[in-house]
């Protein structure tokens, strides 16, 4: 027990070797006079700017605000990519016919999305949600199509010479079958959507993280972008890690 | 459909025929033949053993009679109706155990069976999960099983929807002589008491001497039965009895036919 809280300590220590070497450079360059604070602040100033911006709340209201505009969009995603997935793997017909509009809709960064998107949905909430959408949908769509294509065809076939009913079918064998890709899909595609939040939030928005961080632009307060930033990407790999966990929990057959 | 059978039960005609079935694959603008004009035929409630060299096409065979492959030439019936796709009727342990690794034993067991309680479902999964030996594994995962173990899962799966016609492809391969021995009884015993009529294929002569109402012998390259055996020696079979190791060695030197001895089989 005690060699395993040791070692556990040593990767711990590891993992945050970087970033620890990192921000230490960093405020040694800071303290010497070598960086100008308008371009990179030190890392103590970003320390009192987070300590501000939790303190008056525009932190975690902003944050909550983009997760939810992100949650939204994504489990739209996730249910169409998912369910059209699904149609789109079992049917070849589907399939054929679908894969040329998927593969030239899909490099359409969502960004430029955003013209259309203001004219068909105005500058509100659904258009924001619509282009986080946008951002993971293909993702998880191709990830779960590629899974069912790579289930066993054998293990189909036991499923079929049991006359399994539809849903049955669809539930005990074509989704777990296919669950180690749609896994990855629904990954990559959070992911993704969480980047497309900064983007979405472009769109003459008030709130959310994305605002934060423009609007800090415009004054010139490199430190609230930072924080902006490091919140984003943190907030990221939370979502992450609470994806990869459920993954595992779920793939417990592997 | 139904007159189809109905005459077909006037007529006392055997219940599972197999008539000039032939089949050939196609690789590389190649063809193979695979399985040449097999006739055969038999009643409900028998077994037939189904011997042959590796690569002879017994599982094609098998897959044509359970429904899984309808692309072949001839007939297949069963009770008078043609075998155009599979049924849950008819069950099938496969070569390879192809149970669901993401299932546990008892979620893989009771797959099939559908329509009926919790608790009946339950309790059927546990008689056939304990028949096989597999008791105290029925929450563990196929990945957590023996090659062995797994293929009596399989095994299991296949029983426990009672099928009329059980489709057996090597279904003893990976058991120790102890285990593969008891399940044979096993399977003995359950068809006597279900009247299942079973076609089974096996690499083991003296399981097909045991088991079998009917062996038949493919012949490799095209497949052709190149040997039909009646076994009508009494039940329960003495594997040591004269009469048993008679047929046993009939079958063995059909396989090696150089080595036969003269002065045997001059009846
Ligand atoms: N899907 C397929 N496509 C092409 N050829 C096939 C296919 N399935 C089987 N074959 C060929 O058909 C022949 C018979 O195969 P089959 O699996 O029926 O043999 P088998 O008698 O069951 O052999 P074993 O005892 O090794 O299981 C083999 O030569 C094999 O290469
Ligand atoms: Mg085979």
């Amino acid at each position: 027990m005690v060699s395993k809280a040791f070692r556990s300590t040593g990767y711990f220590i590891e993992y945050l070797a970087l970033i620890f070497s990192i921000i230490s450079v960093w405020t040694i360059m800071s303290n010497q006079g070598h960086l100008n604070t308008i371009i990179l602040p030190a890392p103590n100033s970003i320390l009192e700017t987070i300590v501000e911006l939790v303190a008056d709340g525009a932190l975690f209201t902003n944050m909550f605000i983009s997760v939810s505009r992100v949650l939204q969009g994504y489990f739209l995603a996730a249910f169409l990519g998912i369910s059209l997935g699904i149609l789109i793997g079992l049917s070849k017909h589907l399939d054929r016919v679908t894969e040329l509009i998927i593969q030239m809709i899909k490099p359409i960064p969502p960004i430029a999305w955003i013209p259309l998107v203001i004219l068909w949905f105005g500058i509100g909430e659904s258009g924001k949600v619509f282009l986080i959408f946008l951002g993971g949908f293909f993702t998880i769509l191709i990830n779960v199509v590629d899974g069912i294509h790579q289930t066993d065809p054998k293990l189909v076939e036991v499923s079929r010479s049991m006359e399994t009913p539809f849903w049955k079918h669809i539930s005990l064998m074509v989704i777990p079958g296919a669950a180690p890709n749609i896994f990855t899909g629904l990954r990559t595609g959070l992911s993704s959507c969480w980047m497309c939040v900064v983007a979405a939030e472009l769109v003459s928005s008030t709130t959310g993280l994305g605002y934060l961080i423009m609007d800090a632009r415009q004054f010139g307060q490199t430190d609230v972008v930072i924080v902006g930033m490091l919140t984003i990407g943190i907030v990221g790999k939370i979502m992450d890690s609470l994806l990869r966990f459920a993954e595992k929990k779920t793939l417990r057959w592997i | 459909m139904g007159g189809l059978s109905a005459s077909a039960l006037l007529k006392q005609e055997p219940y599972l025929v197999i008539d000039h079935v032939s089949k050939h694959f196609e690789q590389k603008k190649q063809r193979l033949n695979v399985l040449e004009d097999i006739n055969f035929s038999m009643n409900k409630g028998e077994i037939l053993c189904i011997v042959g060299a590796s690569g002879c096409g017994k599982s094609t065979l098998l897959r044509a009679i359970s429904g899984l492959d309808s692309d072949h030439g001839g007939q297949i019936l069963i009770g008078g109706n043609e075998v155009v796709a599979p049924s849950k009727s008819r069950g099938i342990v496969f070569q390879e155990h192809r149970l669901f690794p993401w299932l546990t034993v008892e979620q893989n067991v009771g797959y099939v069976l559908t329509g009926i309680s919790k608790e009946e479902k339950k309790k059927l999964v546990q008689e056939y999960v304990e028949l096989v030996g597999l008791k105290g594994f029925e929450k563990a995962y196929p990945k957590e099983l023996s090659g062995g173990m797994s293929q009596r899962a399989g095994i299991a799966r296949a029983l426990v929807n009672k099928p009329e016609v059980l489709l057996l492809d090597e279904p003893f391969g990976a058991l120790d002589a102890f285990t593969k021995i008891a399940l044979q009884k096993e399977l003995k015993r359950i068809q006597r008491k279900s009247g299942t009529t079973m076609v089974m294929v096996t690499h083991d002569i003296e399981e097909a001497v045991f088991l079998a109402d009917h062996i038949i012998v493919l012949d490799s390259k095209p497949g052709r039965i190149k040997l039909e055996v009646n076994v009508d020696l009494p039940v329960p079979r003495d594997r040591n009895s004269y009469e048993f190791l008679q047929v046993k060695k009939r079958i063995y030197e059909e396989f090696f036919e150089d080595e036969k001895i003269p002065e045997d089989f001059s009846i």
